[in-house]
């Protein structure tokens, strides 16, 4: 701990856990006392965020070595959805029973109307996560499940069901970022921050639909966005060809098959069909959430930081021996947030450039 | 280990929130059984839920228009379980474009069969026509209006009249 | 500072005990609007937004969902920091010094007058050990002024001195929430609310927001601006555990100061350093912060009030703008201090300017007893 000189504090909503400022309390059980410490909340996205902002912290050159940490514990509230119905309006929203998991359906439906995609391929998102997770042994959830699995599970909000969503978990998370020079001095194969982007949305769903919506619900353009920031920076031209493993905050079947589209994976539409074909398969072309994912997995706080963790893994080769992707070069992980609004997207590499 | 042991404690925090000048003017019309909108002076959006600004091209929205009282069903669900303090199930959400209107607003969507969710998400795909339907007291809230589907025949009829 | 960042324009609204007329975002597009504003630049030319809200103030469990677009951010890069809106400015400057942005949006607000302050405050205590005891804002902020007055023997006169200093200034600041000098004796005679803590001891609570702009140093050589530049800032945090603390002093101030000073290259602050603009919350408060930024040893913070070296007219005058005493919008309030020092160093504060400025101190502050602490050193 003497060695770190700053500590973000990766924490989103304060609700699950009942405590107010939670980042307050937890300064001395991450070594933050007498140091620079923030914390960084974006909703879903918060580890993601909290990663960059660290980056932040060592890439203006005022610190050698920064801890980015964070925990949370969604089940110790009663019911995690009521406390989620507290991110919609007050005065225009909040009275329609609006959860996280409505705004599943509202997406999942527009991508079924618009690209015909089915719940079955929505299901099979589930069915590889869910096995992938076998091979983690920090998973939440894991198991040989089939897509009748997924379909004969009850409808929480049609079309999404109980095997679409992402369990409530608890968990913590960390990562140290450190200076290149340093780096060079600790590791011979560290993973290597190589582009972050970051894009905020409009709140209001209704804005992305009909009329004159600038990008569709439906899709993640704004994840699009954020990539399109990070690969320039990463000089990241072929996706397809140049990542091996995509940790992605996908807390919803539907969410996983749009961000691909984002990625630049594959097409606007086609996402259903590549996954039927084993494109996003552990062997596939590209290793879509070997760790299982956010499906697998959701302690909030540290969701995000946990697709970091795992992209560093992969990317340094440290990965649990059968969660390892082969010859992984580049790594890119990403962070979900708000009404799908906020997505904040980190490239780690292999190589130093 | 600690055997689990827990601490049961509770979050009854009352907020009071401020409508503003542009929740005001909308919630009063409602009481006069009009849906208003907000307008850009610039780019002409106009938008719902009500807000005092244009978020793309940032400058004040002072300029107001009714809107329709039909419109068309952009994104919905229907919710069969119960979550804590949220609606009784079922019911159904819409968000749906009100004629005149450039961005969705979501509310119930009543007087749908849920008995049978397949069947009642083929009556409610997107593209569905439906009508806004005022309750009969209205307090000047968001619940004062619900949606009610336009069955097929219906909606063929009034569009004729026009 | 190898990158040095710049203070292009700041916006704020006015801090009121309750804007009934503005939603919580329409204010937040007041101050945003005004900053962009006073900045002369538009919001596309905005790369980096960056918030700062508490969300248990604000009602909302991500409350940065509705507030982005009102800050600007509408598919621009955007993150947020929490609670105290002065963390904004720290990130968004380390942001502008990486090289990867050139031009920052900084905003936070807080409307006090929608949420029930005490009880929020209580919940950030943990249940175990803490929570039972009825200890909120107030009470805390009077556990550390106990400790600190009777440490040192503080005579009554001296933190009731520092309220009359800073409601006068709040008088000649046209912003200001509390905007009535008080004498002395009102003061004496107010309601204790906290030992020893009287109600008058006691900043507000309010409602507004505020923004700045900065920008990285190329930027403001391309725009032809003559900034104000961020010449270095700080900070730090302490522990949770009061238990654990030295509570006569603010041990994280003095570890965010010393940053802050070594960035900008101060070594005496209290002749270096034109004015001050710090987070007073309550009377007692701000003698323990003139400590933490080293103006004076340990204990002696009353013989500056008692030469009166903080006032209008002294060295080193402290919270011209009246301060939390007379406004608090509560986890902004810091970004305010931060705003209120850019515009005195450009000249710019009309009935509250003191004459001369050239370096300015903010300070901003968080937690229970003051946990967290910045400062930041604003120059010509």
């Amino acid at each position: 701990m003497n060695e770190i000189d700053a500590v973000v504090y990766s924490m989103g909503p304060s609700e699950f856990l009942g405590v107010n400022e939670p980042d307050k309390w937890c300064v001395d059980a991450v070594g933050g006392r007498d140091k620079p410490f923030m914390r960084i909340h974006t909703g879903g996205a918060t580890g993601l965020s909290a990663a960059q902002a660290g980056f932040h912290h060592v890439a203006a050159g005022l610190f050698d070595a920064v801890l980015v940490v964070g925990a949370d514990k969604v089940r110790e509230c009663k019911d995690s959805q009521q406390v989620l119905n507290t991110i919609w309006d007050p005065l225009y929203e909040r009275q329609f029973g609006l959860t996280t998991i409505t705004m599943a359906a509202f997406q999942a439906v527009r991508h079924m109307h618009l690209y015909g995609t089915k719940e079955e391929q929505m299901a099979l998102v589930a069915v590889r996560s869910w096995g992938n997770a076998l091979n983690n042994p920090v998973a939440h959830l894991k198991g040989h499940i089939t897509v009748d699995d997924v379909m004969m599970s009850p409808y929480y909000c049609w079309p999404v069901k109980k095997y679409d969503m992402c369990p409530s978990s608890a968990g913590g998370a960390a990562i140290v970022i450190v200076s290149g020079k340093k780096a060079m001095k600790l590791s011979t194969r560290p993973a290597w921050i190589r582009g972050c982007g970051e894009v905020a949305n409009t709140v209001f769903l209704g804005d992305q639909m009909g009329g004159r919506a600038q990008m569709d619900f439906a899709d993640s353009d704004v994840l699009a966005m954020a990539a399109t920031a990070a690969y320039r920076q990463a000089g990241i031209r072929n996706p397809v060809k140049e990542i091996q493993v995509a940790e992605l905050y996908a807390p919803f079947t539907v969410c996983e098959l749009s961000m691909v589209e984002a990625l630049g994976f594959c097409r606007k539409g086609e996402s259903g069909r590549l996954n039927e074909e084993g494109f996003f398969n552990m062997n596939g072309e590209i290793a879509v959430n070997p760790s299982g994912g956010t499906l697998c997995a959701n302690a909030i706080a540290i969701t995000a930081l946990a697709r970091v963790c795992d992209g560093a893994l992969q990317v340094m080769g440290k990965a649990p021996p059968k969660m390892q992707v082969k010859n992984v070069r580049n790594a890119v992980c990403t962070g979900e947030g708000g009404s799908f609004q906020f997505h904040a997207v980190m490239v780690l590499s292999a190589d130093y450039y | 280990m600690n055997d689990g042991m827990t601490l049961r404690g509770g979050w009854n925090v009352e907020y009071n929130y401020a409508v503003g000048t542009t929740g005001k003017k909308f919630f009063d019309a409602l009481i006069e059984k009009k849906i208003i909108a907000p307008k850009c002076s610039k780019c002409g959006l106009v938008m719902l839920p009500p807000r005092s600004f244009c978020e793309r091209c940032f400058v004040p929205a002072e300029e107001w228009v009714e809107v329709g009282r039909e419109g068309t069903i952009q994104a919905f669900t229907i919710v069969p379980v119960k979550f804590e303090s949220l609606p009784e199930p079922p019911y159904a959400i819409a968000y749906v474009l009100l004629d005149g209107a450039d961005t969705a607003l979501v509310n119930f969507i009543r007087k749908v069969d849920l008995s049978d969710l397949g069947a009642a998400a083929k009556k409610l795909s997107i593209g569905k026509r439906v009508r806004v339907v005022f309750e009969k007291r209205r307090k000047g809230t968001i619940n004062d209006f619900h949606y009610e589907l336009i069955e097929t025949g219906q909606a063929r009829r009034q569009r004729s009249k026009k | 500072m190898s990158h040095r960042v710049a203070i292009l324009g700041v916006g704020m609204t006015k801090i009121e005990g309750a804007k009934k007329d503005q939603k919580l975002d329409d204010m937040v597009f007041e101050a945003s609007s005004k900053a962009l504003a006073d900045a002369s630049v538009t919001r596309e030319g905005i790369d980096s937004v960056v918030i700062s809200g508490c969300d248990e103030l604000d009602g909302r469990c991500i409350s940065s969902m509705l507030l982005a677009m009102p800050a600007g951010a509408y598919l621009k890069d955007e993150i947020k920091v929490t609670d105290e809106g002065c963390y904004g400015v720290i990130l968004a400057a380390m942001r502008l010094m990486t090289g990867l942005f050139d031009l920052s949006l900084v905003i936070s607000w807080c409307k006090t007058s929608e949420a029930p302050v005490s009880d929020v405050m209580r919940m950030r205590w943990d249940p175990f050990y803490h929570r039972g005891f009825g200890m909120n804002h107030i009470t805390s902020t009077a556990l550390m002024a106990g400790v600190y007055k009777s440490q040192y023997g503080i005579p009554m006169d001296i933190p009731a001195r520092v309220v009359v200093k800073n409601r006068k200034n709040g008088a000649r600041n046209p912003n200001a929430h509390l905007q009535r000098p008080i004498k002395l004796s009102e003061v004496r005679s107010s309601p204790v609310v906290s030992w020893p803590l009287r109600a008058l001891d006691c900043a507000p609570e309010s409602d507004g927001a505020c923004a700045l702009v900065l920008a990285s140093a190329r930027k403001a050589r391309e725009l032809k601006r003559d900034p104000v530049w961020l010449a270095g800032f700080g900070w730090a945090t302490d522990s949770y555990y009061l238990g654990g603390r030295d509570l006569s002093k603010l041990r994280s101030l003095g570890i965010a100061a010393g940053m802050a000073y070594g960035m900008a290259r101060i070594k005496n602050p209290l002749k270096e350093i034109d004015i001050a603009e710090i987070s007073d919350f309550s009377s007692y408060h701000e003698l323990m912060v003139y400590e933490g930024l080293g103006f004076c040893r340990p204990g002696r913070a009353q013989d500056l009030i008692k030469e009166g070296l903080t006032d209008m007219e002294g060295v080193l005058p402290v919270n011209p703008s009246g301060g939390l005493l007379s406004s608090n919008p509560f986890t902004a309030s810091g970004l305010f201090r931060v705003c209120e020092a850019y515009l005195q160093v450009k000249g710019n504060a009309e009935n509250h300017q003191v004459q001369g400025v050239k370096r300015a101190l903010a300070h901003g502050s968080s937690g229970f007893c003051a946990q967290g602490n910045a400062v930041f050193i604003l120059s010509r």
